[in-house]
């Protein structure tokens, strides 16, 4: 048992760490790298840091029940914006709009 | 004689020595089902009032009794109860509570007080929904009432702008979503967790099917209007934008996170009424069901598709060429497996030996109200037709076919189905079928001349009329009258079964779920004596008989 | 009577028997660890669907109104958003801490890292505040001109979208971490009475987990509002007029 404390508590730590340089990473990206793209590349982070809370923090690994239910509503939320997305790519008055061009 | 759960009870807090208060704190599932179906139905019949006054008012062209706006506000209650505060809490509510424990072999649900809790949350939405009902002022002699009078979709912008009250019925039906959303957590890991040893997915009886794919449902679709009723508050009062026109917002955005969630809620309504027919076919038909698999799949799929077809409510909002094709597909390929299990339930009844019992009438006469309520839902999936009679009572009777004619039926069946099961007693089996016969009849008169009046142009949320429609309305309003007789006398025969009913033995339809092998009825406290261990498929017949036996302790004895 | 159910510990589960005589024994609803933590996760995915759905009318604007929102979040104040992301990580790591002393029966320990949470989610909303107060001041805030249409102040359709929707959200995940604050002080309750212990944690495990999920929608929220645009300006001034 205490052995099995003192790795996790470990692993807490370099989490903890990994997590703060990912967070360093957020601050640079836009003005050091790919700063084209610096929506896809803090989403891109963003997505790294979740994935690690999720598995480490939030003991995700391993669970398998639990896990699937996990991926059902991500993947609902996916498919909601996916096809939201097309539907406002696509807005049939896009040019007469107001809302979608505006006059200024 | 043994005690039953009406005798005793385990209480979210404390031990109070008075009834009232034992009902007021109870976590018996089964006491819990009963205060749900009693609210429920208080509330139904408020709405039901609501819409005789519509169909008072429709029955000639012009005004006769109310203001417009009252009207608008008639069709608000009406739906507003009928959606919020009756049809979704609906039968997960009441015998999702009561019997699917039973079916599962649990003593409860996995949460009881969490269920007890929920049971109030629900309670608070129902007050905070009519609280603006006595919000009224008297100018002139006559009433001007505040209630919303937006229909029950709060569409943007007219919601964020009218000054009826409808602050209030956004945060009841928030706060009902919430309700909602526990109940279903709390069955999902019932049925996930407390199963009788032995009994896996494939074993469970098909009504449990349908409220573990119902609460899927409610638990994952239901967070998404519940946000968008905040949006909306937060636009109202704080003029974030996103819903406003004037700053950019757009409309449409709010149907569609509006539909994401309510299309998915009709298949929250109508999945555990498909999973009472399920029920009802082979016990009344003595048979084991045909296609156990794909009935349990197709709740399954229904639920799973039923999530991506939002967009048929949107074909007249300008939405894209290519979205309205998607969905439109997506909308066709939820009425298959619909298909399927229809035909899995006619294929049980062949050569079956036919009981035709009250529960049996109404499952059968489902089979037909249903069917043109689903194919007519085809026929508006369509874009084409649907640019035609969206907004119509076409699609007003399309609902009310599916809503009334297909989940409200089957709950009625449910109703008599169970009745045994949770009272101990039974009601006049004739004069319950007489009642059928009579809501049968008049619901069919009420609603079909509605399609045909849709079909010809008469639009929905209307007050007035062209006089060519006349005749529509006047027999709809006879159909109305017929049908809320009948209401009126099933009720009364089924509580003449409560009080005065005669007594029943435990299993008196025959029927070979677990729900059905209590030791005594109405059920003790904790249900099932012992649990027992399923190795059994839950429709077994031979020969026009059960085949599962228990005695007194749970132990198989065929 | 009823006897007490909340003696759930000395719950003694049943056995069914079957044919063979062979003995299972039966999950009751009491004691059940595992069914404890899937509601808590079931429930979590609530709070996905509703954050998600706000991230996607998000989206939806931004698709719309690029260089708007670009703008915008150019003016947001990087240093106070980014001192509350390290500090709800952090947050994060006591949470962690707490429950791992807790399982490993250091009740005292973990009390002090709840605590420690708690100082730290109040460090959070303080932040925020003085964040928002800025704001207010810069003429930015729900209400003001700036996020009015049609006046000499207001900001482009895009913008307003923006702060609107930064607003909103911002301040939903403050709830959350208000909320937060008062299921740690509930579970400081627990464990003083004794009602939550090493052997029957599941409640301190559960809200570690809630904390890690108002953790988790920080992590999209801070960067989709403070650093989409943080691309040409180098952080820190608000858009004033
Ligand atoms: C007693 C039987 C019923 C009658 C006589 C009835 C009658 C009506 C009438 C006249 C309308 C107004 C149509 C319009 O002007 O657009 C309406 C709308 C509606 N009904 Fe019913 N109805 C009944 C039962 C139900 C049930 C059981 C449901 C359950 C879901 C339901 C749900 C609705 C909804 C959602 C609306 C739309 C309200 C709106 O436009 O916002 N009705 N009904
Ligand atoms: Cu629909």
């Amino acid at each position: 048992m205490v052995t099995n404390y003192k790795a996790e508590k470990a692993s807490y730590y370099k989490v903890l760490l990994g997590l703060l340089v990912l967070t360093a990473i957020t601050f640079v990206q836009p003005s050091m790298f790919l700063t084209h793209y610096t929506f896809g590349m803090q989403m891109l982070i963003g997505t790294v840091k979740a994935w690690i809370i999720l598995m480490y923090y939030m003991h995700l690994k391993g669970e398998v029940l639990i896990g699937w239910t996990v991926i059902f509503a991500v993947f609902l939320v996916a498919f909601f914006f996916a096809i939201v997305m097309i539907d406002v790519n696509y807005f049939q008055f896009a040019d007469v709009s107001h809302i979608t061009s505006p006059a200024q | 004689m043994s005690k039953s759960y009406f005798d005793e009870t385990h209480c979210a807090f404390g031990h109070p020595k008075s009834t009232f208060m034992q009902w007021m704190l109870t976590i018996d599932h089964k006491r819990i089902g009963i205060m749900y179906a009693v609210v429920m139905f208080t509330f139904f019949f408020v709405a039901v009032a609501a819409a005789l006054t519509m169909r008072f008012e429709l029955f000639a062209p012009g005004q006769q009794f109310i203001e417009a706006q009252t009207f608008n506000q008639a069709f608000t209650l009406h739906g507003v109860i009928m959606v919020f505060l009756f049809i979704i809490p609906g039968i997960p509510a009441v015998f999702g509570n009561i019997v699917m424990p039973l079916m599962i072999g649990a003593k409860d649900v996995s949460f009881p007080r969490l269920n007890w809790f929920t049971f109030w949350l629900y309670i608070l939405g129902c007050i905070i929904a009519l609280s603006s009902l006595f919000n009224f002022s008297i100018a002139d002699g006559s009433v001007v009432f505040n209630f919303a009078d937006t229909g029950w979709t709060f569409y943007a912008p007219y919601s964020l702008n009218t000054d009826t009250n409808v602050v209030t019925t956004l945060v009841a039906a928030f706060i009902l979503g919430m309700a909602s959303i526990l109940t279903g957590l709390n069955f999902l890991v019932t049925i996930h967790r407390l199963r009788a040893p032995g009994m896996d997915f494939f074993k469970m009886p098909l009504f449990v099917w349908g409220i573990y794919a119902t609460a899927w449902i409610q638990l994952l679709a239901t967070p998404v209007v519940g946000i968008t009723l905040v949006l909306a508050l937060l636009e109202k009062y704080f003029g974030i934008g996103i819903f406003d026109p004037s700053k950019g917002g757009d409309p449409v955005l709010f149907q569609h996170l509006f539909w994401i969630y309510s299309h998915p809620a009709v298949y929250l309504m109508i999945l555990p009424a498909f999973g009472i027919m399920s029920e009802i076919i082979p016990a009344f038909s003595r048979r084991e069901i045909f296609g156990y698999r794909t009935i349990a799949l197709s709740s399954a799929s229904i639920a799973g598709v039923g999530y991506l077809v939002w967009g048929h409510h949107l074909f007249t909002s300008g939405m894209s060429d290519m979205a309205k094709t998607i969905f439109s597909f997506l909308t066709f390929f939820v009425a298959i497996p619909t298909g399927i299990k229809f035909y899995d339930w006619i294929a049980t009844m062949y050569k079956g030996k036919i009981v035709l019992d009250t529960p049996m009438l109404w499952a059968l006469g489902t089979i037909i109200t249903f069917a043109i309520g689903g194919l007519s839902g085809v026929t508006i999936a369509m874009i084409g037709s649907d640019i035609h009679l969206q907004d119509t009572y076409y699609t007003i009777a399309h609902f009310h076919y599916a809503m009334l004619g297909g989940v409200v039926f089957l709950f009625f069946a449910g109703i008599h189905y169970w009745f045994p099961l949770v009272f101990g007693k039974m009601y006049s089996e004739v004069q319950a079928k007489l009642a059928f016969v009579i809501l049968f009849i008049g619901f069919n008169f009420l609603w079909f001349p509605m399609f045909i009046a849709g079909y010809l142009g008469m639009p929905r949320r209307y007050f007035d009329y062209l006089p060519e429609f006349q005749i529509y309305h006047q027999f709809s309003f006879w159909g109305a009258i017929i049908f809320v007789v009948g209401l009126v006398y099933m009720f009364y025969v089924l509580i003449q079964g409560i009080r005065n009913g005669k007594p029943t033995t435990p299993n008196p339809w025959n029927a070979t779920t677990l729900e059905w092998h209590l030791p005594t009825t109405p059920p003790p406290l904790e249900n099932h004596t012992k649990v027992p261990y399923v190795d059994f498929r839950p429709y077994e017949y031979h020969h026009g008989q059960p085949v599962v036996k228990f005695d007194e302790n749970m132990k198989r004895i065929d | 009577m009823a006897h007490d159910s909340h003696d759930s510990h000395e719950y003694v589960p049943e056995i069914a028997v079957d044919r063979d005589g062979n003995q299972h024994e039966v999950q009751g609803w009491q004691g059940d660890t595992y069914g404890g933590k899937l509601g808590f996760w079931l429930f979590m995915l609530t709070e996905v669907m509703m954050f998600g759905s706000m991230f996607m009318v998000l989206s939806y604007y931004f698709h719309l109104h690029p260089q708007d929102f670009l703008d915008a979040s150019a003016g947001l104040n990087r240093v106070l958003g980014g001192t509350n992301t390290v500090v709800l990580l952090v947050s994060a790591l006591t949470m962690g801490l707490g429950l791992l002393k807790m399982r490993n029966g250091d009740v005292k320990g973990a009390k002090l890292m709840i605590w420690a949470t708690i100082l730290l989610a109040l460090v959070f909303l303080g932040v925020k505040a003085v964040e928002w107060t800025a704001e207010y001041h810069h003429g930015i805030f729900l209400g003001l001109d700036a996020l009015q249409s049609g006046n000499e102040h207001s900001l482009p359709f895009g913008q307003i979208l923006f702060f609107g929707m930064y607003f909103s959200m911002t301040g939903l995940h403050g709830v959350h971490i208000i909320i937060g604050i008062g299921l740690m002080l509930w579970l400081l309750k627990r464990i003083n009475s004794g009602k939550v212990t090493p052997e029957h944690n599941i409640l301190h495990f559960n809200i570690a987990l809630y904390w890690d999920l108002v953790h988790l929608i920080w992590v999209f929220v801070f960067p989709y509002f403070y650093m989409i645009g943080a691309g040409d300006i180098a952080g820190g001034v608000i858009h004033g007029h």
